[in-house]
């Protein structure tokens, strides 16, 4: 059960970029893990994350909460967390809470990838 | 780090080996040859479960558990004896304080292995109806004592936290007369964790409210506030929240709201049911966040319900989750009962895939009652002019 929830998966793109694919869910059962693995990222000097989240149809609070606390970690450090392929129930929950403002979207990660060159 | 982390003790290499790839299937595993070496693993991680042999070279399995006994941290682990000793003896020493089994070498490992599934999930048990009975305890903490109430007004409230469910909020005061506050919120996260910080998080509101309502009665303002608060002090660093703030002045029939990513509430006017739709970004995230207030006249017979998330999640019988659009008309065949957040609820769960809601619920319905005269005529119309309510004051 412990492997089978940790369903994402991080691919670097740069020296201080990675694209992160957020899976089918990020939720209280392996928010705990996303949390731990981007902190490592942030430690290891990775500064912006884009998320992929072509795949994914659950995204509850506790799992927000721990990409709202990467952003905390990365924005001092002029770094950035964008969204890419946004899927219809995550768009639900950015709407809800107004993250947009936050979090700029990308219809691809390819498109997002091309606006942090 | 996985949670179930067992220490096993053992010197003899093949037996240390083969339990450990047996265990390590399921959990995950640490090693130690002796009992000076399981204190080092020890002090780096206190595992959940140890299992140990007896004798070892430097230090053995007695004096290994009676170390552990003498600390607070490790003194509840449990600890099972492994031995090849099978004399009376040993058995009698074996069975000590703080031993939770003891199995005889040679052992079947399979019986080894449900010995210590059980005694994980009797532990793990242990932990949570201990956790449930202090998030209860929170959840009572966090509700109010007393509805805000006033005339020609009623108002309803129903709250059911779950054991395993988030940090609900509600709130109401009355800094002068004429003038309610009430807060609904929803700190993120899961379990006592969340019920914790939502405990903390309403005494940040509430002294907010108290300092703050002397030099001014926005939302809005209180609203950036609270955001300040959640930017700039560190043990809220991690806290995240949805805020719904809302200023209720009964005699001039006046809602003004702030809503800081929170669900919206639903306005049930002349027009029907519609989705209060202004609100500005969550608590937490952006220092700069900018909060604006909104004002709402209430009508006679309209209604003002807010909620919070598990409401909105609930799964139906469709498969989907009841969304905005589900609430709306929920809302709108409660109208009018004796109890519509009963009634609502009710009816919500009639059409849910399981029996009971998936997580908190937490839902407030402020309802300016229908004019007396109208109601004198018989039952009230399906709409209203604007035109005849020019009587109320």
């Amino acid at each position: 059960m412990q492997a089978t929830t940790m369903n994402f998966s991080i691919e670097p793109i740069t020296h201080d970029s990675v694209v992160i694919r957020v899976g089918k869910a990020l939720d209280f059962r392996n928010a705990a893990d996303f949390k731990a693995a981007t902190q490592e990222q942030v430690r290891s000097g990775i500064r912006n994350f884009i998320l992929d989240f072509s795949e994914t149809g659950i995204l509850d609070s506790t799992g927000l909460g721990s990409i709202f606390s990467l952003y905390r970690q990365v924005s001092p450090m002029s770094g950035q967390v964008v969204f890419a392929s946004v899927s219809r129930p995550v768009q639900v929950v950015v709407q809800l809470t107004r993250t947009y403002k936050v979090f700029r979207q990308f219809p691809t990660v390819e498109a997002a990838r091309e606006s942090m060159r | 780090m996985s949670q179930h982390t067992i220490l096993i003790v053992e010197d003899e290499h093949t037996l240390r080996r083969l339990l450990e790839y047996r265990l390590g299937k399921q959990y995950s595993v640490r090693t130690a040859a002796n009992g000076e070496e399981a204190l080092e693993r020890i002090a780096e991680e206190v595992p959940r479960l140890i299992i140990s042999d007896v004798m070892m070279p430097k230090m053995d399995g007695f004096a290994l558990q009676a170390a552990l006994q003498e600390k607070d941290e490790t003194k509840a682990v449990p600890f099972i004896f492994l031995t090849a000793k099978a004399d009376e003896a040993s058995l009698l020493r074996g069975r000590r304080t703080g031993v939770d089994d003891y199995i005889t070498k040679p052992f079947d490992i399979d019986q080894l292995l449900s010995r210590v599934n059980r005694l994980l999930e009797r532990t793990a048990q242990f932990q949570s109806q201990l956790d449930a009975k202090i998030g209860q305890d929170f959840s009572q903490k966090l509700m109010p004592k007393k509805m805000p109430s006033a005339s020609g007004y009623r108002t309803f409230f129903h709250s059911a936290p779950r054991e395993h469910g988030g940090g609900d909020i509600f709130d109401c005061t009355q800094p002068r007369p004429g003038v309610h506050f009430i807060t609904i919120g929803d700190v993120m996260g899961k379990g006592l964790q969340a019920k914790f910080y939502a405990f903390s998080f309403l005494g940040y509101i509430r002294s907010t409210l108290h300092a703050m309502l002397r030099t001014t009665s926005s939302p809005a303002e209180l609203m950036t506030r609270v955001n300040q608060v959640l930017m700039d002090d560190p043990p809220l660093e991690d806290t995240f929240a949805s805020l719904l703030l809302i200023k209720w002045e009964p005699e001039r029939n006046l809602v003004t709201y702030a809503n800081a990513g929170h669900c919206r509430p639903v306005l049930l006017g002349p027009r029907g049911a519609e989705v209060v739709s202004y609100s500005d970004m969550i608590l937490g995230l952006d220092a700069n966040a900018e909060f604006k207030d909104t004002s709402l006249i209430l009508q006679p017979g309209s209604a003002l319900v807010s909620y919070t998330d598990g409401l909105l999640e609930q799964v139906m019988k469709n498969g989907e989750q009841l969304g905005e659009e589900g609430i709306l008309q929920f809302v709108q065949r409660a109208h009018g009962k004796a109890d519509p957040v009963q009634a609502l609820i009710g009816n919500v769960l009639e059409e849910s895939s399981e029996t009971r809601f998936g997580d908190d619920i937490l839902m407030f319905w402020l309802e300016r009652e229908a004019s007396r005269e109208r109601q004198s005529r018989g039952p009230a119309p399906r709409w209203f002019s604007p035109f005849s309510e020019g009587t109320e004051s």
